[in-house]
């Protein structure tokens, strides 16, 4: 008896043990959106000068590509068109709905989340516009319709002669997948931190419309081709290693 | 953290010598039967006492290779005492202490060294087919898991998810029978454990689990005994914060083989290992070989 008592004394006084944890963190990739700031008046290459008074992208996933995966990766283009607005984060990708108001954002960077990839050569990112869910961050009363837009852009155009201006209203609705190249591949083969900034430059979304000429439906057309391509993916410039 | 890991160990081994210095007695003379016995297997004999640690090892593998897995390799050294109040009861604790190497797929680690939940266990003998030296048992078993592990927190102080913690944090109640039957050089082992638990860690209920034991020993020599068997456990899915756990529940089949070895009249050490054979554990959820070595000592 007395050594039973011996015994449970011991195990108890275990449970008192203090715990021990040590973490040793892995591959990481901070991704930033970093919007243009907004001038009062946006000059297009055909002379028109548009004077914005909203302009808002939703984006719902963020996705790295991995270089040798290239049939996979067209695969995923095709089902992105079945997107839905709160997609669920992998170690690469991020499914964190984001609303960003482009006229309040005057070039600051917006912290979008951190993908931790396994090891492997990756070629691009891959960012989804698409309509946000109600718990969507930067997603306020006053943006309440971004949750059936992608892309909403709201203003006022005119000609070089400044005379007779018109009402520009875009509202995308389609989920809009917009794939960039890195200009070097990132390759990670081990614990190290990387970061990615995506540039929003919509000071290129109204390029190549004659808005005198086109109609709503086309200009809206251009717009969401010109969304497209106004995204950007940056790495941070390589050092020498000198 | 190499040289803890190493102390930890050989305290495990040696924690029962330490207990029961002073201790004198052959625990197979006493219950009047040769048979070679791991704690929770054993005669009930009035004022037998045993002691044992025990090192697990094991390996899993949670989530969608190359994208989100997660691979966990665990080291339970188990600290148990057994203990007889007559011929019928036998009350048993055990401790463990556990050390996980958590590994995801952007080679980020977290290694965890902390105490797991204690587990009380009471095993009633309600037939047997004499009073000495039975050769049939049939015992009914209950007991409780106390939360007494420690909760893993990130920064912010978030408990982390379970796959990091070294225990479920709940308070689990355990129901089950068991069936003996010694008939030298032969016994077969037979137990039917469920386990419920309550909600733990990071408002984690993980699901109830039923397992089956089957094992059959043959010792041909009073000193080693070979064991062959088939554990079977089948688990409800887990749910976190209230939505299932997708890499939680199904059923897996282990066939062990084990050697029980009696180096000296008070100690006795075994060893086994177990393969899976048949696994249907649902979403992606890979479970690997287990290895079990550890030392009884009767004191």
């Amino acid at each position: 008896m007395k050594y039973s008592l011996v015994i449970v004394a011991v195990l108890l006084s275990m449970a008192l043990l203090l715990n021990c944890m040590r973490v040793t963190e892995g591959i990481e990739v901070d991704v930033a959106y970093q919007p243009a700031a907004t001038p009062a008046a946006v000059r297009t290459d055909l002379g028109y000068r548009v004077r914005l008074e909203r302009a808002m992208i939703a984006v719902g996933r963020v996705e790295l590509i991995r270089c040798d995966n290239f049939v996979l990766d067209l695969w995923k283009l095709v089902t992105a068109a079945r997107a839905k607005a709160h997609e669920f984060s992998s170690p690469t990708s991020l499914g964190v709905p984001l609303v960003i108001d482009l006229m309040e954002s005057a070039g600051v960077p917006l912290f979008a989340g951190t993908l931790r990839p396994p090891p492997g050569r990756y070629c691009g990112i891959r960012v989804t516009g698409m309509p946000a869910d109600q718990d969507a961050e930067g997603l306020t009363d006053e943006n309440l319709d971004m949750t059936q837009n992608s892309v909403f852009v709201a203003g006022r155009v005119e000609d070089e002669t400044g005379e007779a201006p018109s009402a520009l209203l875009a509202q995308i609705s389609e989920i809009l997948p917009c794939e960039m190249r890195f200009d070097r591949p990132l390759v990670f083969d081990g614990p190290v931190l990387e970061s990615v900034s995506i540039q929003i430059d919509h000071r290129k979304w109204f390029d190549g419309i004659d808005f005198a000429l086109l109609d709503s439906t086309a200009v809206q057309q251009q717009i969401t081709e010109n969304v497209r391509s106004s995204l950007q993916a940056v790495l941070p410039i390589e050092e020498d290693g000198l | 953290m190499r040289l803890v890991k190493v102390c930890w160990v050989i305290a495990a081994l040696l924690a029962p010598f330490s207990i029961a210095a002073e201790a004198s007695a052959c625990g197979t003379c006493g219950v009047g039967d040769p048979t070679l016995t791991i704690v929770g297997f054993e005669q009930p004999k009035s004022q037998r006492l045993r002691t044992s640690g025990t090192v697990r090892h094991r390996n899993d593998r949670i989530g969608e290779a190359q994208v989100d897995e997660l691979r966990l390799a665990e080291q339970r050294m188990e600290f148990a005492g057994a203990y007889s109040p007559s011929d019928r009861w036998t009350l048993s604790l055990m401790m463990p202490l556990v050390h996980r190497l958590v590994s995801a797929v952007n080679l980020a680690e977290a290694d965890i060294w902390a105490p797991g939940d204690l587990e009380f266990r009471a095993r009633a003998v309600v037939w047997r087919d004499r009073k000495f030296a039975p050769r049939h048992l049939v015992s009914l078993i209950g007991g409780l898991e106390f939360p007494t592990s420690s909760i893993e927190r990130d920064a912010q102080g978030v408990p982390l998810p379970l796959e990091f913690q070294a225990g479920t944090g709940s308070w689990d109640p355990i129901a089950g029978a068991s069936y003996t039957m010694f008939s030298d050089p032969w016994s077969v082992y037979a137990a039917s454990i469920g386990i419920f638990p309550t909600k733990g860690t990071a408002d984690t209920k993980v699901g109830a689990s039923f397992r089956q034991t089957v094992l059959g020993q043959f010792q041909p020599w009073s000193f080693l005994a070979f064991q062959l068997g088939v554990e079977f456990r089948i688990d409800q899915p887990g749910y976190i914060a209230g939505f299932r756990d997708p890499n939680t529940g199904g059923h897996i089949t282990y066939g062990t083989f084990g050697l029980v070895g009696l180096p000296h009249d008070k100690v006795l050490l075994h060893f086994t290992a177990a393969v899976p054979m048949i696994q249907r554990l649902d979403g992606s959820h890979v479970e690997g070989l287990a290895i079990t070595a550890g030392l009884v000592y009767e004191i």
